[in-house]
C-alpha cells in the first residue's frame, strides 16, 4: 500500500523535517504515527495525499509513484485516499448530507449512487438521522464523524488521520477510534498520527514512532511509549 | 462535462454572483461601459470610412471661377475643360443657381444664408463629371491651372482628408480602448480573487477529496464568462438605441450623410461587442486564476 524508501524532505531554510525514512505499510494495517510536535509526523502524513513532496527517495502510495506523478495525476492519487483533519473541515453552509455528497460531487461520481453512499456511510458513523443538520448545530465529535463519513464515501485504500482525536474529549475520542476500527476490519488500511498515549496503548496496533525526522521505533503491536 | 456538473456549475456561479454583489456590480458596470466606447468609436470609424470611400468615388469635380472674369473666358474654360480626355459632361452653375441649390440642401436651416443678406458669398462654377473616377485627380491638377480658375475641388481631396482624421480616431480609439479594458480587467480578476478567497475552504476539501484543477477551476471562469457577457448585453443594447437616435438625428439634418445603415449592422456590432465582453470576461478570470487559485 504505501513504500517509502530512504525519503527525506528539507525544508526551504535547511531543517530536515524527515531523514533518510524507510517504511512499509502493507494493505489492510493500522498504523499510529508517533512523536513530539516537530519531530515530523505531519510531514509524514502530508507527504502520503502529496500535499508535501520528498525532496529525496521513493514513494510509493496504493501502486502510484507520487514523487514522479504528474500534476493532472494528484487528483487520482487523492480519490484511492481518505484524509481526515484535527479540525474537521467541513463546509459551514452545507448540511450533513450535502457535505459528504460534495466529495461525491466533485469526482462527478453517478448521482443515482450519491443518495446511497451517502446513506451508507453516514450508517457506519451513526450520524443517518442528523443528515438535515449543518455542522454548527453538531458537537466537535460529530463534526468529526461527518469528516470521516466524507473521507470513506468514495470508498478509498487508504485512510489517512491527522490528530483526528486532537480536538475532542477522551470519551468522543473512543467513539472515534470504534469507527476506525469498523473502517479497518472492512479492510481498509489506516495511518493516524496521534499524540494520544491512552490511545496507542490501548489499541495494540502497529506503532511507527519518529524522532527528529527518523524512525526510532517501529513495533508490531506497540505502546505510546515512555517519553510521551 | 456531465450535465449534473453543469448544473453544479451554474449554482455556483450564480450563488458567488449574488454573494459579491458590489464587485459584480462594479465588474459588469465597467465591462458596460468599456465596451460601450469601444462601440461607439467602431461605429464612428466606420461611418467616416464610409463617408471617405463614398466621396472618393464620386466623381464629380467642381471648379470654382475667380470674381470678374468675363463671360467668354467663361465659354474658353468650358471648351478647355471639354477638350480634355475622359471628360463626361461641363455644366455651368452660376452663383445665384448655387445659392439656391444650396437652400434647398439646408432645408429648414435655409435661413441661415438670409443673414448674409443680399450678398452672395459662392462663386461661379463648373459642375464637371469624368468617365472614370481615375481620371478625378489629373483632370482636377490640370483644370486648376487654368487662367481664371480658382480652385478645382473634388471628391477624393476630402476624403483623404477624411481618411486621416478616421486614422486619428481609431488610435484615439485604441487607447482609449486598452486603457479601459486594462481597468475592465483589473476590476474583473478582482471580483474573482474575492470569490476564490470566500471560497477558499471549499477548495481545499475539493483538492482532498480529488478534484481534478479543471473542476475547480470552472465556475471562476464562468463567473467572469457571466459578467463579460452581461456586460456586453448591456452595452450593446444602450448602443443600439444610441444609433437608432443618432440615426434619426441625422436623416433630419444631414440627409447626405451616407450613414450605414442600422440593419444588418448593428447586429454583427451587437455580436461583436458580446464576444468582446465574454473573451473580456475569460481572461479577467484567468488572470486571477493564475495568480490566486494553487490548484
Amino acid at each position: 500500500m504505501i513504500h517509502m524508501r530512504n525519503v527525506s524532505k528539507i525544508y526551504g531554510n535547511g531543517t530536515a523535517a524527515l531523514d533518510h525514512v524507510s517504511v512499509d505499510i502493507e494493505a489492510g494495517e493500522f498504523v499510529f504515527i508517533v512523536g513530539a510536535s516537530g519531530a515530523g509526523k505531519s510531514t509524514f502524513i502530508k507527504m502520503l495525499f502529496r500535499e508535501e513532496l520528498p525532496t529525496r527517495g521513493q514513494l510509493l502510495v496504493n501502486g502510484r509513484d507520487v514523487v514522479h506523478m504528474k500534476r493532472s495525476e494528484v487528483p487520482y492519487l487523492r480519490r484511492g485516499l481518505g484524509v481526515i483533519f484535527q479540525d474537521y473541515r467541513l463546509l459551514p453552509d452545507k448540511t450533513v448530507f450535502e457535505n459528504v455528497a460534495f466529495a461525491m460531487q466533485v469526482i462527478e461520481a453517478p448521482r443515482r449512487l450519491m443518495q446511497r453512499s451517502v446513506n451508507a456511510v453516514l450508517d457506519v458513523v451513526g450520524l443517518r438521522d442528523k443528515y438535515r443538520c449543518f455542522p454548527s448545530q453538531l458537537s466537535g465529535g460529530e463534526q468529526q464523524r461527518v469528516a470521516i463519513a466524507r473521507a470513506i464515501v468514495n470508498d478509498p485504500a487508504i485512510v489517512i488521520a491527522d490528530e483526528p482525536t486532537g480536538n475532542l474529549d477522551p470519551e468522543t475520542s473512543w467513539d472515534i477510534m470504534d469507527i476506525f476500527n469498523r473502517i479497518n476490519l472492512a479492510g481498509t488500511t489506516i495511518v493516524m498520527a496521534t499524540h494520544d498515549k491512552t490511545i496507542v496503548d490501548t489499541m495494540q496496533r502497529r506503532v511507527i514512532a519518529i524522532e527528529d525526522g527518523r524512525i526510532v521505533r517501529d513495533e508490531e503491536r506497540g505502546g505510546y511509549g515512555y517519553e510521551a | 462535462m456531465k450535465l449534473r456538473t453543469s448544473e453544479y456549475f451554474i449554482q455556483e456561479v450564480f450563488r458567488s454572483l449574488k454573494r459579491n454583489n458590489w464587485m459584480t456590480f462594479a465588474s459588469i458596470g465597467t465591462v458596460t461601459v468599456s465596451l460601450f466606447v469601444l462601440g461607439v468609436f467602431l461605429l464612428l470609424v466606420l461611418n467616416m470610412n464610409r463617408l471617405a470611400s463614398t466621396l472618393e468615388s464620386q466623381v464629380q469635380i467642381n471648379v470654382y471661377l475667380e470674381d470678374g472674369v468675363s463671360e467668354a473666358r467663361k465659354e474658353s474654360i468650358q471648351q478647355e475643360i471639354e477638350g480634355l480626355a475622359g471628360i463626361n459632361d461641363v455644366t455651368y452653375v452660376d452663383r445665384a443657381e448655387a445659392e439656391q441649390r444650396l437652400r434647398e440642401r439646408l432645408g429648414d436651416q435655409g435661413y441661415l444664408l438670409d443673414a448674409l443678406g443680399d450678398e452672395n458669398p459662392l462663386p461661379d462654377s463648373f459642375a464637371v463629371t469624368v468617365e472614370d473616377p481615375a481620371f478625378v485627380e489629373t483632370a482636377a491638377g490640370t483644370i486648376g491651372q487654368f487662367d481664371g480658375v480658382e480652385e478645382a475641388r473634388y471628391g477624393q481631396d476630402v476624403a483623404t482628408h477624411l481618411f486621416d482624421i478616421t486614422r486619428l480616431i481609431r488610435i484615439f480609439g485604441l487607447v482609449l480602448m486598452v486603457l479601459l479594458c486594462g481597468a475592465t480587467l483589473f476590476i474583473i480578476s478582482n471580483t474573482i480573487r474575492l470569490t476564490v478567497f470566500a471560497r477558499r475552504k471549499e477548495i481545499a476539501i475539493m483538492k482532498y477529496v480529488g478534484a481534478t484543477d479543471w473542476f475547480i477551476r470552472w465556475p471562476f471562469l464562468l463567473e467572469g464568462v457571466v459578467m463579460g457577457f452581461a456586460g456586453g448585453l448591456l452595452s450593446a443594447l444602450v448602443l443600439r438605441s444610441f444609433y437608432a437616435a443618432m440615426a434619426a438625428k441625422i436623416y433630419d439634418t444631414l440627409a447626405f450623410f451616407p450613414l450605414l445603415p442600422q440593419y444588418p449592422f448593428m447586429n454583427y456590432v451587437t455580436l461583436a461587442i458580446l464576444a468582446a465582453g465574454i473573451f473580456i470576461g475569460a481572461l479577467g478570470s484567468t488572470i486571477s486564476l493564475k495568480r490566486f487559485l494553487k490548484v
